[in-house]
């Protein structure tokens, strides 16, 4: 009585496994395949997706065309790739080698000996490290060592303007502080908003901070932060710099609907390319935005200058902020062939045909032969001031959101947020600056 | 009723504990586990690369004087509450009026239920670029609405508005759809007999198809309370949580504070949170609504 | 779900004779009140909040991208194109519409063996141990799934199933399971003592009694269960995105999101692309529409 019972059950038992086991492994061995683990005879590279990716796209595909060991590239689209990266990180399908800015986006992988010192890659071969400005890239690395390789354009923020509207409304681009008070009054007459800010996007909003505090304290307050923690935010020139947001919001010199507009999907470009906006302070890679969703704004509309000073502030006017460039880093679990062809790939940044692609994208690089380059950029002038800038800089700071640990990254954009849009006031804000 | 049964056909028949055992086994791996384990992890430090480190009660110190916590606890109760309140009469009253027969309520319906088709990921996209302040839907006719930027997305009670109305848009048609089976479902006789009596439409509505709709409110209910604890791919897609955190419900705290801030232990404690305020909610509904009573009935069976 | 939780009979199992054709006649003659201006009115207003944004999207679809932006979502495409359903399908659409239909075909399949083995065992076995099962499954129903997700990455994980469709499918099916297991103890329970007993007496074996007598008399239910885990699986979200990364096993609902940051201004792409993810289901619904709307239906009781 009871054995058939207990075979049956067995049965059945062993058939839901049978049925588990089947399934289990067509799926995962699907999924064993896929390019976020690195098969034997290739490396995986991520890269953060937008439109200057294609200058990646084409340095793997020349990559491949030579090496045995095959480089899978994965793009991640859209402001999620650094918690798409950090998620990874932690699983056995970390990526090999990985785009980055440097700083607090790569702190804690280094913390945990998690990536390759380049340090005897670039002992090997000096053109590794000759091949790029130093300053830039000493910003890739960590406490002296280094672990990124520059391979995108220089991205310092740059205060944009739009011709057109300019022309129109008969008005300079703006010198001193007192120029931005003047025009925000001239272009909230003619109807157009003065600044587009993407308000979905407080990173954009973290620009305005950056440069405000830097022009009134100099780059030494977000040193100050960055070495004695955060009871540093109390430091005057963040107060002032919260003021100063208020007051421009205020004004109105960001529209009455800036809390809605978004920068990932292009809002603000958009809006800022068709007039609707007068000046757009937003990194150096706008012009290849532009150049690619509004190429006849981008060739003859687009108009650029530096942050200006403000009035009482210390800091110098030279100064600037936004991200050095992007870096390579490779992971320190690669070992032997596939960390020399991980190394090898890297090193396709540094050669001249590869700067030559990033300045056909519209982008400035940062090797040091750059300046001679720079003639074949499609816009010298601004290729050249943007160059100029970065290098007459006296400090270049790294967007604080990058240059701090992930961790405080949500609680900073959201502070910053809440200031612009008045849920904070200025001493509010600089309270919860110190409680982050 | 089961000693009545003859006694070979109990055994013989009957299947033993195994054959649970594999639906079991799955679920206390890859439910019940992680359950017990988000609870462990609460009082752990793990920043997702190393090994999670024992912190004892220090998130939940922490957790007690976050303003973010406060009010996300707040967000997501009051979400909860308003989108019962919003979904449940217009679901009751478009399922009644759907259970009708007619022709032209059959195509309407058929079109009210084209929302449940898409994913709320692919709804709420649909959403965010309807309400995108410039080059949206919302810039053409705001300024007829009351919205005069488009600015609905900035401020907190639009922000808040939008979240309460996609989801609502979203999931009317399940809802329409659980009612109109419930008042199809209800017995032709009563009104027959109500008709006779000379009740109208309104009273019919009052006295006979509500009472019989009970359980089905019952269950609507129950799956529209936990379904509002749970809005995050609405809320990531909409407003991201804010302006600032003014849309920040309780599952997008614990997304931001795990999968963007990566303090992944403090964020098993908002977690944990979670479970514990969807479970209350559930048994409280199921308390009032005395769902256990009639469960009990069954039980022994 | 109110009849399993409340444990009534649902029709079309005790008594199969019952078709809805049967009992058409009768209720379209007396159906409830046929004239209703207060709710004609209102459903008309209806039609409008769902069928606006409904006409935006698809008018949106064959916009382009300059129309879009310089004309405004409402208006009629000057220039209809396709380039959109085209930029969409050679983005990578199909291969996340197919890796999306086998994760959903999986966890349906996953989901019913487990749900009606479970069932059958809590609803056939005497013992203890399976009304123990049983509560457990009771106690998972108010878990919201979001809830685990910490513990699930650091499972998944650990298991080396980060970025594969299986780190998906096994947690997925895993919480629809509670739902599933109680309307199909609610269905079994409804079936009369006397057919188990007769197949006794034929000797049959507890398979034989599932496969030739549960299974059949519990088609409503399993139904029900397919449609809604299937639902489940093919509109999660919160899963894909943290437990999967790369493009080969990225699902639609990824897809669409991560298409945001692809397509950035080129909102009739977008637009596009949620088009086309509703595609599927619609074409479900409109095959199978009475299978989909019962199964739904079910979760609500009769």
């Amino acid at each position: 009585m009871r054995i058939p019972r207990s075979r049956s059950s067995l049965r059945a038992t062993g058939l839901a496994a049978a049925a588990a086991l089947v399934v289990g492994g067509t799926l995962s061995g699907c999924g064993s395949s896929g390019p976020g683990g690195s098969g034997d005879g290739e490396i995986s590279v991520w890269v953060y997706q937008d439109p200057s990716t294609k200058v990646q796209r084409q340095v793997v595909e020349r990559f491949n065309k030579t090496s045995k060991i095959k480089v899978k590239l994965t793009q991640v689209p859209g402001d999620g790739y650094s918690d798409k990266l950090r998620t990874s990180m932690g699983t056995p399908n970390a990526p090999d080698v990985f785009f980055n800015w440097g700083g607090g986006s790569i702190s804690e992988f280094v913390k945990k000996d998690m990536l390759l010192d380049l340090g005897p890659a670039m002992k090997k071969d000096p053109s590794l490290k000759k091949g790029f400005i130093p300053s830039i890239l000493d910003a890739g690395g960590i406490n002296g060592k280094h672990y990124g390789i520059p391979m995108r354009g220089m991205q310092p923020v740059i205060l944009f303007y739009n011709k057109d509207v300019f022309e129109k409304a008969g008005a300079q681009p703006p010198k001193s502080w007192n120029d931005i008070i003047k025009l925000i009054g001239t272009f909230k007459g003619k109807g157009v908003t003065p600044f587009v800010v993407a308000g979905t996007d407080p990173w954009t909003e973290l620009m305005w901070v950056e440069y405000l505090v830097d022009r009134y304290g100099g780059a030494g307050v977000f040193k100050k932060i960055q070495s004695e923690g955060k009871d540093a935010w109390g430091d005057p020139a963040v107060l002032k710099t919260a003021r100063t947001i208020k007051d421009l919001v205020g004004r109105g010199a960001f529209g009455k609907n800036y809390k809605s507009v978004n920068y990932t999907a292009d809002g603000a470009s958009t809006y800022f390319a068709k007039g609707k906006a007068a000046m757009h302070l937003m990194g150096s890679w706008e012009y290849a935005n532009q150049k690619t969703n509004q190429p006849a704004f981008a060739k003859s509309g687009l108009g650029w200058t530096t942050f200006p000073s403000v009035p009482g502030g210390t800091g110098d006017p030279k100064n600037v902020v936004g991200n050095p460039t992007n870096y390579w880093s490779i992971s320190g679990k690669l070992k032997g062939k596939k960390q020399q062809a991980a190394i090898d790939f890297v090193k396709f940044a540094a050669k001249q045909d590869y700067a030559k692609a990033l300045i056909a994208n519209g982008d400035v690089p940062t090797t040091s032969d750059a300046s001679s380059l720079l003639n074949g950029h499609e816009n010298p002038t601004y290729a050249k001031f943007q160059y100029d800038m970065v290098r007459d800089a006296p400090d270049f700071t790294l967007s604080w959101d990058q240059a701090l640990p992930a961790k405080y990254t949500p609680p900073l954009h959201t502070n910053v947020q809440k200031l612009f849009n008045g849920q904070l006031s200025p001493t509010a804000f600089v309270d919860a600056m110190k409680g982050m | 009723m089961a000693d009545a049964v003859p006694r070979h056909s109990k055994s013989v028949g009957r299947p033993s504990v195994a054959w649970a055992l594999p639906g079991a086994l799955f679920f206390v791996f890859f439910a019940v586990a992680p359950m017990i384990l988000v609870v462990a992890l609460a009082f752990t430090d793990w920043d997702g690369i190393g090994t999670p480190q024992w912190t004892g009660l220090s998130n939940w110190t922490r957790l007690w004087d976050d303003p973010d916590t406060h009010q996300a606890i707040r967000l997501s109760l009051v979400l909860t509450v308003l989108t019962w309140l919003v979904q449940t009469p217009l679901a009751l009253l478009l399922g009644v009026w759907a259970a009708g027969h007619q022709r032209n309520r059959a195509v309407l319906s058929a079109i009210f239920f084209l929302p449940l088709l898409g994913s709320s990921v692919a709804l709420a996209l649909v959403w965010k670029s309807l309400l995108d302040p410039n080059f949206g839907l919302i810039a053409d006719i705001g300024p007829a609405l009351g919205f005069e930027d488009g600015d609905l997305l900035g401020s907190s009670t639009g922000a808040f508005g939008a979240v309460l109305f996609v989801t609502a848009w979203q999931f009317i048609p399940l809802h329409t759809l659980i009612y109109q089976g419930g008042a199809r479902a209800v017995p032709r006789s009563l009104y027959d007999a109500a008709a006779i009596d000379g009740a109208g439409t309104v009273r019919q509505f009052f006295s006979i198809t509500l009472p019989q709709l009970r359980n089905t409110i019952v269950t609507s209910s129950v799956i529209m309370v936990v379904g509002a604890l749970t809005f995050f791919d609405t809320v990531l897609i909409l407003t991201k949580g804010g302006p600032g955190t003014d849309t920040t419900i309780m599952p997008y705290l614990m997304y931001k504070n795990g999968f963007q801030a990566f303090d992944l232990g403090y964020a098993s404690a908002v977690a944990t949170i979670l479970v514990v305020v969807a479970t209350t909610v559930s048994l409280l509904l199921v308390r009032l609504t005395g769902f256990t009573a009639m469960r009990s009935t069954r039980e022994g069976m | 779900m109110t009849d399993v939780l409340h444990g009534r009979p649902r029709d079309g199992v005790r008594t199969p004779k019952r078709t809805p054709v049967a009992s058409r006649p009768r209720r379209r003659r007396r159906g409830l009140p046929r004239r209703n201006y207060p709710a004609g009115l209102g459903s008309l207003i209806w039609l409008g909040i769902v069928g606006l944004p409904l006409y935006v999207l698809v008018a949106a679809t064959f916009q382009t991208r300059n129309g879009y932006i310089d004309h405004g979502p409402l208006a009629l495409p000057d220039h209809p194109t396709l380039a959109n359903y085209r930029r969409v399908l050679t983005s990578g659409f199909l291969h996340y519409l197919l890796n999306t239909a086998l994760v959903t075909a999986v966890c349906a399949a996953l989901v019913i063996v487990l749900s009606v083995t479970v069932g059958y065992s809590v609803v056939r076995t005497r013992s203890r141990t399976s009304r123990r099962i049983f509560q457990i499954f009771l106690l998972g129903l108010a878990i919201p799934s979001q809830a685990v997700i910490i513990p699930i990455y650091l499972v998944i994980t650990k298991l080396h199933l980060y970025d594969t469709l299986l780190a998906v499918i096994l947690p997925t099916a895993a919480f629809s399971l509670p739902v599933s297991v109680l309307i199909l103890v609610g269905t079994m329970r409804d079936i009369d003592e006397e057919m188990y007993e007769s197949m006794a007496l034929d000797g049959a074996s507890p398979t034989r009694v599932l496969l030739q007598l549960v299974v059949p008399l519990s088609r409503s239910g399993i139904s029900t269960v397919g449609v809604m885990s299937a639902l489940h699986a093919w509109n999660g979200f919160l899963f894909p995105l943290i437990l999967t990364q790369s493009k080969s096993n990225r699902l639609l609902t990824l897809g669409l999101y991560d298409y945001v940051g692809e397509f950035r201004v080129d909102t009739p792409a977008l637009l596009t692309a949620v088009v086309l993810s509703i595609v599927p289901i619609f074409l479900v619904y409109l095959f199978a529409r009475r299978q989909l709307i019962n199964g739904l239906m079910g979760v609500g009781g009769k």
